[in-house]
């Protein structure tokens, strides 16, 4: 179909169209494409094989293994909590409901770095609970336990803040028929609730992966940036950088780029089965009321 | 089962949803609880089946005490007003879902639940869409397979919230004469929430008018609608005409209180008169008032005037066959004549806008 078919009485003039059109792709490329192809290319400067060792470096390894672990270990609390969260303020009404939905946004409202160093104000040796946690031998801060407390809190609203619309949306009457059938609180939960949200769950998992693995500020203060030990990918790439290990550097960037793709693929396929249930859900909604 | 609701109360913050309900329903009845939005009525239905908790007051079924019996062992079957199937589940898998999630040494085995699912879409008359997901069926259908879900679980108490409400009017009226044989043939106690008088009136063998969160009237539906208990209620069931009087001898001085400027006698009262219950003669008669014709119109069967008195408005319902004698025109002078009249004396708080039309 020509344009000047398609095009309808309220559009804008071409040349307004193409300018704005212009401006995204332009600001896509220089903001987007060409950081991705700098940093893959500097990663390949050297040739395959080089990059190749890059990676294979312990330390490199480790940093990659360790990034893998913390969001392993935080990603399921994610989903526990944040299914409970979102439950509870879908579901319920309560005192203090409205200062719970804040308090789940605190942590993108907060720099991450200020996680950092209330983790140490807290847990640090000067910290409120240094002392008995020396006494007891429990190392939290400048060790894995504090990286995973920091990248938890800083994770925690993607899952929640997912699902607290979406079951909005969908009400109670599913649940509640489902008990009025006899199903148990977790035959309800596995049967019903878990269905009809489980796109949105995965949403807000992918998501907080994502941020999981890309965490720099908050774990950058807990972590005490030793060597093969308590080093994620973002940190590797930061001191080998400063090191002027371009090869290295780039490398692991480029393997923290490659996740952010996946991730990007992942989202829209979710996104895109999101939108199919959508339409099912709003296909399920009754006719307009003739009474 | 007979259901027994003994002084139940339930506030919403400072907003009293419902003040000392009493309401036995035996076993085997069709009972319509009646009334405009926010009177309590969903409410008193949640609370039967155990969805909602009331602030005081018993429950009973059979005779056991169930107020604090959780929703899932009262063995009620509910039926929501915008159906709520299970969206990512098929017609047959909604309807097996109460015999799949029994207790391990209840459930029955597969063959018999396939049975007893297809004997219920049988029984709705949709056991051709066992397949398909509720996105899938038209409204009416789907009300039907949540009302076979409802039912698989062989519930005592059926009870069915506003279960028509977002239907069409043919689908509903066509629905609502289903249920009344589904019900006599089920022998089970149901008990259902509408704010569609016509509906109550069709359906139930006993209708509660409720208003405000307390019982207005319960009767039978010839008994609420030709002797209404209160002014509410005459006004919820049907049009009505409404005269401010102080009245002794009801209908003489309704006229006579505006047109003649008597000093008032007795206490203030209202009189309620149906619009059907007037009749309309060209020449004076006793203890009629005069009238100036507004507006003609013909409404399918019948037809509507509407009439001046002083500075009221007044609805009258004639036959056609009536109106074609008659031979009205607007401007023309007439008498009017009721039937039938009721006083009640002015309640406190004023009347709201009632009745839904006829």
């Amino acid at each position: 179909m020509s344009s000047y078919v398609a095009r309808k009485a309220n559009a804008e003039p071409r040349w307004v169209r193409l300018s704005l059109t212009g401006i995204g792709l332009g600001f896509l490329f220089f903001f987007l494409a060409l950081p991705l192809v700098a940093v893959f290319a500097e990663a390949f400067s050297g040739g395959w094989g080089a990059y190749l060792e890059a990676l294979q470096h312990p330390e490199a390894l480790s940093a990659i293994a360790l990034t893998v672990l913390i969001a392993v270990v935080v990603l399921p609390f994610n989903i526990a909590f944040g299914v409970a969260a979102a439950w509870a303020i879908a579901r319920f009404d309560f005192r203090g409901k409205s200062l719970l939905i804040t308090l789940i946004d605190l942590p993108f409202a907060v720099s991450p770095v200020v996680v950092g160093l209330v983790s140490l104000l807290i847990f640090g040796a000067q910290g409120v609970f240094g002392p008995w946690l020396a006494a007891h031998g429990i190392k939290i801060v400048f060790a894995l336990p504090g990286m995973i407390l920091v990248t938890l809190f800083i994770t925690f609203p993607f899952v929640a803040r997912e699902l607290i619309p979406l079951m909005q949306a969908q009400g109670r009457d599913e649940e509640e028929a489902a008990v009025s059938l006899g199903a148990s609180g977790w035959q309800m939960f596995f049967r019903v609730t878990l269905p009809n949200i489980k796109w949105g769950l995965l949403y807000g998992v992918i998501l907080a992966n994502a941020r999981a693995m890309g965490e720099f500020g908050a774990v950058s203060v807990v972590s005490g940036h030793i060597r093969g030990e308590t080093n994620t990918l973002p940190l590797y790439v930061e001191i080998i950088y400063n090191e002027y290990n371009a090869i290295g550097a780039f490398g692991a960037a480029s393997v923290l780029a490659l996740l952010a793709l996946v991730t990007l693929v992942a989202k829209t396929l979710v996104e895109w089965r999101m939108r199919q249930e959508t339409e099912m859900l709003e296909a399920g909604l009754p006719p307009e009321k003739t009474s | 089962m007979s259901i027994e609701i003994q002084n139940i109360g339930k506030r919403f913050g400072n907003f009293v949803a419902l003040d000392n309900i009493n309401l036995t329903i035996p076993t085997g009845e069709l009972v319509a609880l009646l009334g405009p939005s926010g009177c309590g009525k969903t409410t008193l239905l949640r609370i039967i089946a155990g969805m909602e908790s009331a602030d005081e007051g018993v429950v009973k079924f059979g005779g056991e005490e169930a107020t604090h019996l959780h929703a899932r062992d009262r063995q009620v079957g509910f039926v929501f007003q915008h159906y709520a199937l299970f969206r990512h589940m098929s017609v047959f898998e909604n309807v097996a879902f109460g015999l799949r999630v029994k207790p391990k040494h209840e459930r029955p085995s597969e063959a018999e639940i396939r049975r007893r699912v297809l004997d219920l879409l049988k029984l709705v008359q949709l056991d051709w869409l066992a397949d398909r997901y509720p996105s899938q069926l038209s409204g009416g259908q789907r009300q039907r397979i949540a009302l076979a879900r409802a039912l698989a679980v062989e519930p005592k108490v059926l009870l069915l919230d506003e279960p028509f409400g977002a239907l069409d009017t043919k689908v509903r009226k066509e629905l609502r004469r289903w249920l009344r044989r589904l019900h006599d043939e089920m022998h089970i106690s149901s008990v259902f929430v509408t704010h569609d008088q016509e509906e109550a009136l069709e359906v139930a063998d006993r209708v509660v008018v409720m208003n405000h969160g307390k019982v207005e009237q319960i009767g039978t539906p010839d008994e609420v609608y030709s002797n209404p208990a209160s002014p509410f209620v005459y006004q919820f069931l049907g049009n009505v005409n409404v005269f401010h009087s102080r009245v002794h001898g009801a209908w003489a001085n309704v006229g006579a209180d505006s047109a003649e400027g008597v000093p008032p006698k007795g206490k203030e009262a209202l009189a309620f008169v149906r619009p059907h219950d007037i009749d309309i003669e060209h020449t004076p008669v006793a203890g009629g008032i005069e009238a100036t014709v507004q507006d003609v119109h013909a409404i399918g069967p019948m037809v509507r005037v509407e009439l001046a008195h002083a500075s009221e408005l007044i609805e009258v319902e004639l036959t056609r066959e009536r109106a074609n004698v008659l031979q009205l025109a607007k401007g023309q002078c007439v008498w009017l004549k009721p039937r039938q009249v009721k006083v009640f004396s002015v309640p406190e708080v004023p009347l709201e806008e009632g009745g839904s039309g006829i």
